[in-house]
């Protein structure tokens, strides 16, 4: 059985920043994590890897150079191999064309039963490239699982959703994105670690996929950014300043009791 | 010693050196002001005023009318404290530091940070973080206890195995002293002996000896690379065993904890997630870090390596801020961790020898056992540290004394036996001064009396703390 | 890439949503918006909803659509990501509207990413903001981006149709008008359509997320200047003697210090109560993102350059140890006379 997992290196939280006069994203490059729902798509991989013996696992990834380190992180807690695709050909890319991307390496391994991948990354947040790469390789999709459990040619989902739960079984090959309450993620271990720092990881480039270079990148990208701003906010605002008296507060009740809000 | 009340005109005089927004008189308001993190309504006491001084000089004015009126005076940080030290014993003044809270420098040529009191510890480490520098003092509560606070009990923490108590990390103070002379000790020199070492002196003198109201921090260069391990046992002797090999191998660790098994199934409790191994006997944690990432690779290699051949269930490695968030939360949340298997409990802070670590943890075990009471155990294994809880569960308030007043008695003479002591970080405030003078000498005692009868002749600053009224 | 002639594509799309044959109220939502903007672009606004049998259709016109695709099989009362892809991109085929705006719900944004991909086009998720750019008639689609530190606006000048996904509650459901007219055509495609490997197997209601903070008249928030588990509790204090639900930032709840189903944000709930209390909460995009349409918005908070003041019809610059349990006991007061 041949599983896929996705992995996106994202910034650790704390570190994006905005300069305040230019708008412009400060990223502290060094600090860097495992996009954390795609710790539960490994968790779960892992999990299905060891309750079985058949299992080869590999983790996949797009980005800059330095999310090797991401990789060698997915081998660490339990990834036979990992592919990093990366160079300037996917620059720019949008969802579709890093779908695309993804889609086409993932194909590159020949049959896989089953690709799991967090539901959304913390940095980008669109929660869209799992079921556009389930589309490029028309494969079906199940979003938002909760639960999964393996049969012998198919997987049963159980899916959060608005006010409950839906329950699916899908054949393989499957691609599937997981929520946070799939699993808690798991952590390396010392002799991953060791295992992680002997495994070589192939970096792959439009040359390995063999894709139109058009379709790559910001020139295969349907979106474009218009503008990037820090968003105006603005409302007449009365301010008060605590000063150990309940005149604040009662001016404030005052205040919502003339707005009719209490 | 006989103090006086708090009277209208006390508190109109307070109102007029802080401004009558920072007197608080009511209930409710001074409810907060009455406990600190100490479970046990034995160690609660409602404050007759609160005053909240923005500078020196104000602090001056109050210490000098707290003379006057002979009054006692209990400075207080965050509150975090374990030992009922900012807890007003005998009533008096609550002086809450709260509204010093300003970073005064950042100094980056000379590594030094300049703060008031009231900044928290954990403003303290990120600020130095932003400029790519480390404030090595991190207490477990430190995103809620006040700096003032971590000097006034030395605090320890999670780091100080490898780079000290609070102490270390202090080279200067402006201190309020009883008499309500303001005088500053110490600065940015990182030599300094002129005169009596007073900085050392106030470093963990609980508020017994004036109040410090700026400090000189020292900092140092952050290091790049930091790895965490995780490393469960099937038992807490055989994980314990390997603590002095690990302090032994050539590396110094910047954190060597441990947890027992009752404390990883609090945790798993309190934070509503599964952890690793959760039904394991016991958890070391392991802290290296460094300047280069093959050195810190190296250390935990050796390290890892060490704990598998001597018995650890499996050696798990965080090296990046979400792994690491994940196992420290664990360690981190034990003092609120416990509420959930007893609302109310004792948490002691006994040192050994690092040696001595297995046979305490043996005694506790057979204590626990004796008296057939839980006491989970969780602490510093690095520096000896302990932090043994004794839980209340559904004992009657007799029972329950009773049941302290054994184990506590039997555990500090396994402690003194071992070459220990009885407290760590937490200090003696009010709840442990009994247990310390009955342990140490008269001598001994003589020298603290003498040091606080020559700074503090009317006994106004934090009466009952440390030294025991007499 | 071959370009495609954008003048073949025109009127706006919204997929509607139904469960168990009612219209889910998500619908009308997406009324409001694809009504602007097919004013904007003087051009019809069809609703699209998949299902079996659906109640009160009729409706949709009353709210705004000019025409209602319903595209009926029993295939389609569950909701399976083939079936309704593959209906989806057949009526997309036939119709060619130049926009589509669905629901950032968990249907909408599993459907939207593979009808864009089968389409080859550009879609945005959860935009906060849909308007037309007047001079060249492009959709400009307006999203919190990286952790919602700033705004991206984005556009997709090459490829039609245009998708967008759009948060639930960001806008107000568009108004009932009985007099309004419109076409209901019902679409019945062959079996082949339908066809997938998925099985549905049940739906099983979850009562542990009653927390439903997106129906409340009033909220109260807070972030990480509750300080703990402890502190966070004057917020629920607060909001239990308002009766109103309780919310919380992402900090709050990675803290542990209540659950995801009160997480408003970009990464949880958009909520427009009529009154929103922010408490100890310093207002990042990522939770303005989610709440900024808020009727009346008060603030409380010790430092007075928080951005969560800049959207405050009222502040207050203090501890909210402080100043909280004042406002509880003032409220209380006013309670007990009422």
């Amino acid at each position: 059985m041949n599983i896929v997992v996705l992995i996106k290196q994202v910034p650790g939280t704390d570190n994006v920043k905005m300069d305040p006069e230019t708008g412009v994203m400060i990223r502290s490059g060094k600090d860097t994590i495992i996009n954390p729902l795609d710790e539960n798509a490994l968790a779960e991989a892992v999990r299905i890897k060891n309750s079985r013996d058949d299992v080869k696992l590999t983790a996949i990834s797009m980005g800059p150079e330095s999310a090797m380190k991401a990789l060698k992180e997915a081998v660490a807690m339990g990834a036979d191999a990992g592919i990093l695709l990366s160079g300037r050909v996917f620059a720019g890319s949008d969802t579709i064309a890093t779908g695309r991307a993804l889609s086409a390496a993932i194909k590159k391994l020949g049959q896989v039963d089953l690709i799991i991948c967090g539901e959304r990354a913390t940095d980008g947040e669109t929660g869209q490239t799992g079921a556009m790469i389930a589309e490029f390789l028309d494969i079906p999709v199940q979003t938002y699982v909760s639960a999964l459990e393996v049969k012998d040619n198919s997987v049963i989902v159980k899916r959060t959703v608005e006010g409950g739960f839906e329950y699916v079984e899908v054949p393989f090959p499957v691609l599937v994105t997981v929520n946070k309450d799939i699993n808690e993620p798991g952590f390396p271990t010392l002799d991953g670690k060791l295992k992680a720092k002997q495994v070589e990881i192939p970096v792959w480039g439009n040359e390995e996929l063999g894709l139109d270079k058009s379709v790559l990148g910001l020139g295969g990208s349907p979106t474009r950014v218009v503008k990037v701003f820090s968003p105006k906010l603005s409302r007449d605002t009365i301010m008060r300043k605590a000063d150990g008296t309940t005149g604040p507060v009662d001016e404030l009740i005052q205040f919502l009791t003339g707005k009719e809000v209490l | 010693m006989q103090y006086n009340k708090v009277n209208d005109g006390i508190i109109e005089e307070l109102k007029t050196i802080v401004g009558a927004a920072n007197v608080l008189t009511e209930h409710e308001k001074m409810e907060m002001y009455a406990r600190d993190e100490v479970s046990d309504q034995l160690w609660e006491k409602m404050p007759e005023v609160v005053v909240k001084p923005e500078n020196a000089l104000q602090i001056s004015e109050i210490v000098k009318l707290a003379n006057r009126e002979l009054v006692p005076i209990t400075p207080r940080g965050g509150g975090t404290g374990l030992a009922a030290g900012a807890v007003p014993m005998i009533g008096g003044i609550v002086l809450s530091l709260e509204k010093m809270n300003r970073i005064l420098e950042v100094d980056t040529e000379n590594l030094f940070m300049v703060v008031e009191p009231g900044v928290t510890t954990g403003e303290v480490q990120k600020t130095a973080r932003e400029h790519g520098l480390l404030y090595a003092g991190d207490p477990c509560s430190a995103d809620s206890s006040f700096i003032g606070g971590n000097v006034a009990t030395n605090a320890g923490g999670n780091k100080a195995v490898k780079y000290g108590v609070t102490t270390r990390h202090i080279y200067g103070l402006e201190i309020v002293m009883p008499n309500g002379d303001i005088v500053t000790f110490g600065g940015k020199n990182v030599k300094d002996v002129t005169g009596y070492d007073i900085v050392h002196l106030i470093v963990g003198s609980e508020g017994t000896l004036g109040i410090v109201t700026k400090i000189w921090l020292k900092l140092m260069p952050l290091p790049k690379y930091v790895a965490d391990l995780l490393i469960p046992f099937a038992d807490m002797q055989t994980a314990i065993k390997v603590v002095p090999k690990i302090m032994t191998a050539g590396i110094i660790p910047t954190c060597l904890e441990f947890m027992d098994s009752l404390s990883i199934k609090a945790a798993e409790m309190y934070l509503n997630k599964k952890l690793p191994y959760s039904d394991a006997g016991a958890y070391i944690i392991c802290e290296v870090d460094g300047t280069s990432e093959t050195q810190v690779q190296d250390d935990y290699e050796t390290i890892g390596k060490l704990c598998q051949e001597n018995g650890a269930l499996e050696v798990f490695v965080a090296d990046n801020k979400s792994t690491q968030e994940r196992i420290w939360k664990a360690r981190k949340s034990y003092a609120e961790a416990i509420r959930m298997l007893s609302p109310v409990y004792c948490m002691e802070d006994i040192v050994v020898p690092v040696s001595e670590i297995p046979k305490c943890l043996e005694a506790i075990e057979r204590i626990s056992k004796k008296y057939d009471c839980k006491i989970p155990s969780c602490g510093h294994a690095g520096d000896g540290n302990i932090h043994a809880t004794i839980l209340r569960e559904g004992r009657d308030d007799h029972a329950w004394h009773e049941l302290k007043d054994n184990v506590l008695r039997e555990l500090y003479e396994v402690v003194y036996q071992l070459g220990g002591n009885l407290s760590g970080e937490h200090g003696i405030g009010a709840k442990r001064a009994e247990a310390m003078h009955k342990h140490m000498t008269e001598a001994q005692l003589n020298v603290l009396r003498s040091i606080k009868k020559a700074l503090d002749p009317n006994n106004i600053m934090n009466p009952g703390k440390v030294l025991v009224l007499q | 890439m071959p370009t495609m002639d954008l003048s073949n594509y025109k009127g706006v799309f919204v997929i509607g949503e139904q469960r168990d044959g009612k219209i889910h109220s998500v619908t009308y939502e997406l009324l409001t918006r694809g009504r602007a903007l097919a004013d904007d672009l003087g051009c019809q606004l069809s609703c699209v909803l998949l299902g079996d049998e659906i109640e009160n259709v009729q409706e949709v016109i009353y709210r705004g659509a000019d025409k209602v695709f319903h595209i009926k099989s029993p295939a389609l009362k569950n909701f399976l990501p083939r079936p309704y892809r593959n209906a989806i991109c057949r009526l997309v085929e036939e119709e060619k509207p130049e926009i589509i705006v669905a629901a950032a719900t968990t249907t909408g944004r599993t459907i939207m990413p593979l009808v864009a991909a089968r389409l080859n086009t550009g879609l945005t998720a959860d935009c906060t903001e849909l308007t037309i750019d007047p001079e060249t008639r492009i959709l400009l689609q307006t999203r919190p981006a990286i952790g919602g530190n700033i705004m991206a606006t984005i556009k997709t000048p090459n490829h039609r149709p245009q998708m967008a996904t759009v948060r639930p509650k960001s806008a107000k459901p568009a108004p009932a008008d009985p007099t309004r007219t419109g076409e209901i055509i019902v679409k019945e495609y062959d079996g082949a359509v339908f066809m997938t490997p998925e099985k549905f197997l049940r739906f099983v209601k979850d009562t542990t997320q009653q927390v439903n903070i997106e129906d409340a008249d009033i909220i109260v928030a807070g972030g990480k200047g509750m300080k703990s588990a402890e502190g966070f509790r004057l917020v629920e204090e607060l909001a239990e003697v308002l009766g109103a639900g309780v919310g919380a930032t992402r900090d709050a709840v990675e803290l542990g210090w209540t659950t995801y189903p009160h997480q408003i944000g970009l990464s949880g709930k958009t909520v427009s109560p009529k009154l929103y209390i922010a408490l100890g909460l310093s207002g990042k995009i990522q939770h303005m993102a989610g709440m900024q349409t808020s009727e009346v918005i008060v603030a409380i908070n010790k430092d007075p350059e928080a951005q969560i003041f800049k959207v405050a019809d009222f502040g207050i610059v203090g501890d909210v140890f402080e100043v909280v349990p004042m406002l509880i006991e003032a409220i209380k007061k006013i309670k007990a006379t009422a």
